[in-house]
């Protein structure tokens, strides 16, 4: 089942009883983020939010916790939405290998139905714009779909990004934009500013929900997160030519915005509460001109709520990163097993894997902090063994306390690269990295008394299958 | 709204500007900083909207917005 629009998935998590409309009148601050930050404290299958009676407002339409819960999380990759998360991981990893699959061209979009151009764009009068944490500077843009071209390569559809970026709103035709240098649009802007150009831009929102999972998920800079949405999706991605610019962008978006990302300028932003759990900024951003605005009737702001985790974010970039880190690690190593990279878009990451010899569990701890996303993140790599589920917390708590050695088993790196919104990192952009092997020594690292373990009896695996159906017929 | 407030809450600066009305009139604004571009609507909490009730945290001054760093740095131009 593939979504082309954020309002047909709309549809489809109300009838399965996860979207919740709130009708009552509701304050644009601090009501509507203090509802967002409250289905991240509610439990793991929190419902999305929809609101429609916000003061102050006419027209409003605001979704939020689109993705907010794996039950989401499960319904938008069109699973059954108990599906565990275990689970979704390999199936997201095992359409992965569809990969790629050219999208749709449609020259229909729903965003064509009205315009503001030029002198006439304000942002306020087309979203119901709003502030989601005390310390913010000001009304945010979090869950767009921003697209840009390679200028030294504009024709390529691979080098062209889609990628979600934080944007302040600074005006009512004025952005302020945050490219961690480690992203592709960051590329772009230096490529454009070293010839003292502008950077062309699309920012769309309000997106299909596969569309805002590619957007959020590390991949390799030639890879177009269309061609992904299309193997994700098991259907080819609908996109359409956004008119100023030309560039590709989703089809179904509620809100094209395009504009340019003016060279060489830079401006206030910020701070923002992050998904780390701490504000960042306020640091001098590039900015954006907005001179074109497309958008649908009565468009549906869509938003999430970010900040202490967990909360939206979380679940939204949590499968997609690990999937690429499971991919590129099994590439060279296939005992690697599985790769929970759940925790603060991986700046900790938990590997179970099979050894090939004595030492071999540490070299794949380097090998996770060496991949692209690595680089940026992974400050903290803990292996396990591969009877070990690393998404099962109490199993790798049990592995830490029992493996674990810690004058030999706990390895420090000094000084490596981090992104700069990691709150411990010294100075920002650099951090040690650990490694932590909590996986059971094998010859010749003949180290511990582990030779006689307590394993699962054999009829475990049925038994647990048997309770498992008879629990789903109970209802 | 009859009048803008006088104050930044963040940075103290007087110059404050428009940038929305309510579509339904009169109920809030929404105004701006000149200068640190701090944006907030007039019916938010004081601790988001006065300049006593704002957190010594979160305040800046002056120096802090002209000393921010740069991110990403502006490369130098290729000739
Ligand atoms: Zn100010």
């Amino acid at each position: 089942m593939a979504y082309d629009d954020l309002r047909s998935f709309l549809d489809t998590l109300d009838k399965e009883g996860q979207l919740l409309r709130i009708t009552d009148e509701v304050l644009p601050e601090p009501d509507l983020a203090a509802a967002a930050n409250a289905t991240g404290r509610i439990g793991e299958n929190a419902p999305a939010l929809h609101f429609d009676n916000v003061k102050g407002f006419t027209d409003a339409r605001i979704a939020m916790n689109v993705h907010g819960s794996w039950a989401n999380h499960a319904l938008a990759l069109g699973l059954p939405k108990n599906t565990p998360v275990k689970e979704q991981v390999e199936e997201f990893a095992r359409r992965w290998d569809a990969f790629p699959v050219a999208p749709e061209r449609r020259e229909d979009a729903p965003w064509r139905e009205n315009t503001q151009e030029g002198e006439n764009v304000d942002l306020f009068s087309v979203l119901p714009l709003f502030r989601l944490n005390d310390g913010d500077g000001g009304f945010y843009l979090d869950k767009a779909a921003v697209v840009s071209r390679d200028p030294e390569d504009p024709d390529d559809f691979g080098k062209q990004n889609v990628g979600t970026y934080r944007i302040q709103v600074i005006g009512t035709n004025r952005l302020a934009f945050q490219p961690v240098p480690m992203h592709d649009v960051a590329q772009h802007l230096r490529k454009a500013e070293e010839k003292g150009e502008d950077l062309p831009i699309a920012i769309t929102l309000g997106n299909d929900p596969v569309m805002a999972i590619v957007a959020g998920m590390p991949m390799a800079y030639d890879q177009s997160e269309y061609e992904m949405a299309g193997a994700l999706r098991g259907a080819p991605a609908p996109i359409a030519t956004a008119p100023l610019t030309g560039f590709d962008v989703p089809w179904g978006s509620e809100v094209v915005i395009e504009g340019v990302i003016e060279s060489r300028k830079r401006q206030i932003e910020g701070p923002f509460g992050e998904f780390t759990g701490h504000y960042s900024g306020g640091r001098r951003m590039p900015v954006i001109r907005v001179d074109r605005v497309s958008y649908r009737t009565n468009p549906v702001f869509e938003s999430l709520y970010l900040g202490m985790p967990w909360t939206e974010c979380d679940y939204l970039v949590g499968p997609n990163t690990c999937v690429p880190l499971l991919k590129q690690l099994r590439a060279e190593f296939p005992e690697v097993q599985a790769v929970n990279a759940m925790y603060t878009h991986g700046l900790m990451v938990i590997i179970s894997t099979a050894k090939r010899y004595g030492g071999f569990a540490k070299a794949v701890g380097m090998r996770a902090m060496t991949t692209p996303h690595g680089l940026g993140y992974v400050a903290q790599v803990i292996l396990v063994d591969e009877d070990v589920d690393p998404f099962n917390l109490p199993q790798v708590m049990w592995a830490m306390s029992a493996k674990v050695n810690p004058k030999d088993d706990v390895v420090v790196i000094p000084n490596l690269s981090v992104l700069e919104l990691a709150p411990a990192a010294q100075p920002a952009g650099i951090s040690s990295k650990m490694i932590i092997d909590a996986t059971t020594p094998v010859a010749p690292d003949v180290r511990g008394n582990f030779s006689t373990p307590a394993k699962d009896l054999p009829e475990t695996a049925e038994w647990a299958a048997r309770l498992q159906r008879l629990i789903a017929a109970r209802g | 709204m009859n009048h803008l407030p006088v104050e930044c809450p963040r940075c103290a600066f007087e110059e404050i500007s428009l940038l929305a009305t309510s579509p339904v009139p009169g109920v809030w604004d929404v105004v701006q900083c000149g200068r640190c571009l701090y944006t907030w609507r007039t019916i938010e909490p004081a601790r988001r909207t006065r300049r006593d009730a704002y957190p010594d945290s979160f305040k800046l001054t002056a120096q802090d917005i002209e000393n921010a760093i740069e991110v990403p740095a502006v490369p130098p131009l290729l000739k």
